[in-house]
């Protein structure tokens, strides 16, 4: 009996050890006998859906379009969410079941890349396409600065949004420059939040209660006065200097009076909805997708860029982008590939993809795709504003950590300014002592 | 002569096949168990002792063990996480007891009501559970602070949730609602359990309530009490999907536990051998707290 015992025992074991343990570990290579393969395709709600359809019928679309035209590969489709989401791919990735293709954004993509976990794109990046992007900025965000790891569609500014009639009630619109760009510059921006506060409205909720939606609040705090979060080289974060802490006391004096809100409890989502509900009267974490999501006909939302000091903001900016996983399977990884390029190069997928995702096209080739729309228009000429992209930075995630609790330990008064600052400082850049 | 036969008169050949039959309906438990929980149990406790990230795994010893003991905010979450335990334990079993001790022998619709009353949050799920706090909590249009505006008991609008004074009162209230479901309907139970007999002779010879409670029920309910308290001790140490989804440990760490810091190293920080230390840290106190409180119950414990 305990010899019987023992071998089920030592079979169930081998049973369960080899899928965890062993270097071979992913699902086995779909590839069928008559030389089909398949992908997975894993997609962060980037897309936008059409009117009444549940969340990846466009990628469905999308994907039967791309197996219409590549009979040899098909592709199955998983929809995550951004809040769930990043720890299924954590889970996958360490438990050897990544999917082969990732919709998501420079921050992960990158982290993934360095570490070892996808294929290099440098192929894709030609010197043609390279030409056709024709932005530094943009490439490098698709790089580590060694290979290139995401393939980008399509990319769009940050940028603040404002409840015009409540700013025009509270004497506080004739601060903000609705003319050309909408510049405007930091001195403006303190009367318009004194105006508002002294006619019983807040101004902003610069929210820290999470890191969602985190890259608002810096780019308010770093546009105020010219900090900058890193340096040109992305090998330090910087916001410890004169500037930012000059922008940070700023902040913290109008908290304290009342005119803005320090959002402790809250992060980007929170705040978002507190300006649908007009309780706020104005939000930093504006863009193409939330002003689609947020659209109301109760008030007028104006776009503009962040206050800057010298009235030339430095914008943050989402780039939209595609990584292939290394599964250890050439073929599947040339299919991703092929795949990748239908959804941001296609004749016809390409543009529309980059609609659908609400933002501006990375190809210059594609032209306007949202001719006689004057607030697109405007939010494209931006471009110009595009500070340095740091998200690709060794040590981002840790850094994001640090931010939002800087900001919380800075307005609840719990450490100075240049405390806060110094400890923020010591922690972000740990990564490049070690 | 070696008897062929156990001391039930089977013999052995057909209790052999008894015990393969048996292990046989064990086994589908048996491969859940090993995969699900004795293996990642396993590999959690090994991987502790590595540098283990996205890009490395190299052995380290205790290092990851030492590290967390200078971690200001390790620290910061462990004695957030004693304070709620503390709390919430004594509390939701006093509750508890005081809540069953009411209505357990009222007529069984006054029973039931209450009971299902006490136990809603426990199946309504966190996430709608804390969608409903988050309001009332909240500092613009809560339904708290509007109370106590109106009443006069506060001059402006608190934002609860985001002050480092009030966050964790806040989550130690929630936690209270959720956990107070289930050991009311065991206390009912086990109240309702303990013979009449006993407590007609205890009213017989005019003994008080008090004296009633601590002499005959008291006894009785040990077993459960015991229950209850590792039970809410083992939750109340594991209090995560709260912090999560209402202050993500704020403000300035405040509410910041073990299980959250843990989550936060392993899924935002990509440090799993850090995250995998805390956690055989958690399970090593969890399972002291559990032995002394075996062992302080149990020794009263009549059955």
């Amino acid at each position: 009996m305990k010899k019987f015992t023992a071998i089920a025992l030592s079979l169930l074991l081998v049973l369960f050890a080899s899928p965890l343990f062993g270097s071979g570990s992913k699902e086995a290579a779909p590839a069928a006998s008559d030389g089909t393969v398949t992908i997975t395709w894993w997609a962060f709600p980037t897309f936008g859906q059409d009117p009444g359809k549940p969340a990846g019928s466009y990628e469905a679309e999308l994907v039967k379009a791309f197996e219409a035209a590549n009979p040899t590969i098909k592709v199955k489709l998983e929809t995550i969410d951004f809040t769930s989401g990043p720890q299924k791919l954590t889970a996958a990735i360490e438990g050897g079941t990544a999917p082969d293709v990732l919709f998501d954004a420079p921050g992960r993509i990158i982290e993934y890349g360095r570490n070892g976990k996808l294929v290099k794109l440098d192929d894709l990046f030609t010197a043609s396409y390279k030409s056709d992007v024709g932005n530094a900025d943009l490439l490098a965000a698709c790089s580590d600065g060694a290979s290139y790891w995401m393939y980008p569609i399509s990319a769009s500014p940050f940028y603040m949004g404002i409840n015009k009639e409540m700013w025009e009630k509270a004497g506080a619109l004739q601060y903000v420059n609705l003319e050309g760009d909408r510049t405007w510059t930091t001195d403006d921006f303190i009367k318009a939040m004194e105006a508002l506060g002294k006619a019983g409205n807040i101004g902003i909720s610069v929210y820290c209660g999470g890191q969602g939606g985190d890259q608002g609040t810096r780019a308010l705090v770093s546009n105020l006065y010219g900090a900058t979060i890193a340096n040109k080289e992305n090998t330090r974060y910087t916001m410890n200097s004169t500037e930012g802490a000059k922008a940070l006391q700023l902040l913290k004096d109008l908290a304290d009076k009342e005119y803005i809100d320090a959002g402790l409890s809250i992060a980007a989502a929170e705040e978002l909805q507190l300006f649908a509900q007009q309780q706020i009267s104005a939000t930093i974490c504006w863009g193409t997708s939330n002003a689609k999501n947020y659209a109301t006909n109760a008030f007028t939302q104006v776009s503009v860029p962040f206050p800057s000091n010298d009235g030339v903001p430095s914008l943050e900016y989402l780039v939209n982008g595609f990584c292939v996983f290394d599964n250890k399977d050439a073929a599947r990884a040339e299919a991703a590939k092929k795949f990748i390029t239908f959804i941001s190069d296609d004749a016809v997928w390409g543009p529309k993809n980059v609609v659908q995702t609400g933002a501006f096209p990375v190809r210059s080739s594609f032209g306007d795709l949202y001719p006689g729309n004057p607030e697109y228009n405007l939010l494209a000429s931006w471009t110009k504003y595009y500070g340095g992209y740091y998200n690709t930075m060794p040590g981002f995630a840790a850094m994001r950590t640090e931010w939002w609790n800087m900001l919380q330990y800075v307005f609840t008064g719990e450490k100075t300014v240049a405390k806060a600052l110094a400890d923020y400082d010591k922690n972000a850049n740990a990564v490049f002592a070690k | 002569m070696e008897s062929k036969t156990n001391k039930y008169g089977v013999s052995h050949a057909i209790q052999r096949q008894i015990d393969r039959t048996s292990y046989l309906f064990l086994l589908p438990m048996l491969i859940f168990f090993l995969g699900f929980v004795i293996i990642p149990m396993g590999m959690g406790i090994f991987t502790s002792f590595f540098d283990y990230t996205m890009s490395s795994f190299r052995f380290i010893g205790l290092k990851n063990y030492l590290d967390l003991f200078s971690d200001p905010k390790f620290l910061r979450s462990f004695w957030n996480t004693f304070v709620i335990v503390v709390v919430s334990v004594p509390s939701v079993t006093i509750f508890s007891l005081w809540v069953a001790s009411l209505i357990y022998d009222k007529n069984a619709w006054v029973t039931s009501t209450f009971r299902g009353v006490f136990y809603l949050p426990v199946v309504t799920g966190t996430v709608p559970v804390v969608v409903v706090w988050k309001w009332i909590f909240d500092k613009y249009a809560g339904i708290l602070n509007y109370v106590l505006v109106s009443l006069g008991v506060i001059e402006k609008n608190i934002a609860w949730l985001g002050n480092k004074d009030t966050a964790i009162w806040c989550i130690l209230v929630i936690l209270f609602t959720t956990s107070i479901g289930q050991p009311i309907v065991l206390y009912i139970s086990s109240l309702a359990n303990i013979d009449n007999s006993m407590l007609e002779a205890a009213e017989v010879d005019g003994a008080s309530n008090l004296r009633t409670f601590w002499q005959i029920k008291w006894p009785s309910i040990l077993p459960t009490t015991l229950y209850v308290v590792v039970i809410t001790t083992i939750n109340s140490f594991q209090c995560f999907a709260l912090i999560q989804l209402l202050t993500s440990g704020g403000p300035v760490y405040s509410t910041s536990t073990i299980m959250y810091y843990l989550y936060d190293n392993a899924f935002s920080l990509y440090r799993y051998g850090y995250a995998n230390a805390m956690g055989v840290l958690l399970a090593i106190v969890i399972g002291l707290f559990s032995i002394l409180q075996f062992k302080s119950i149990k020794s009263n414990v009549e059955y």
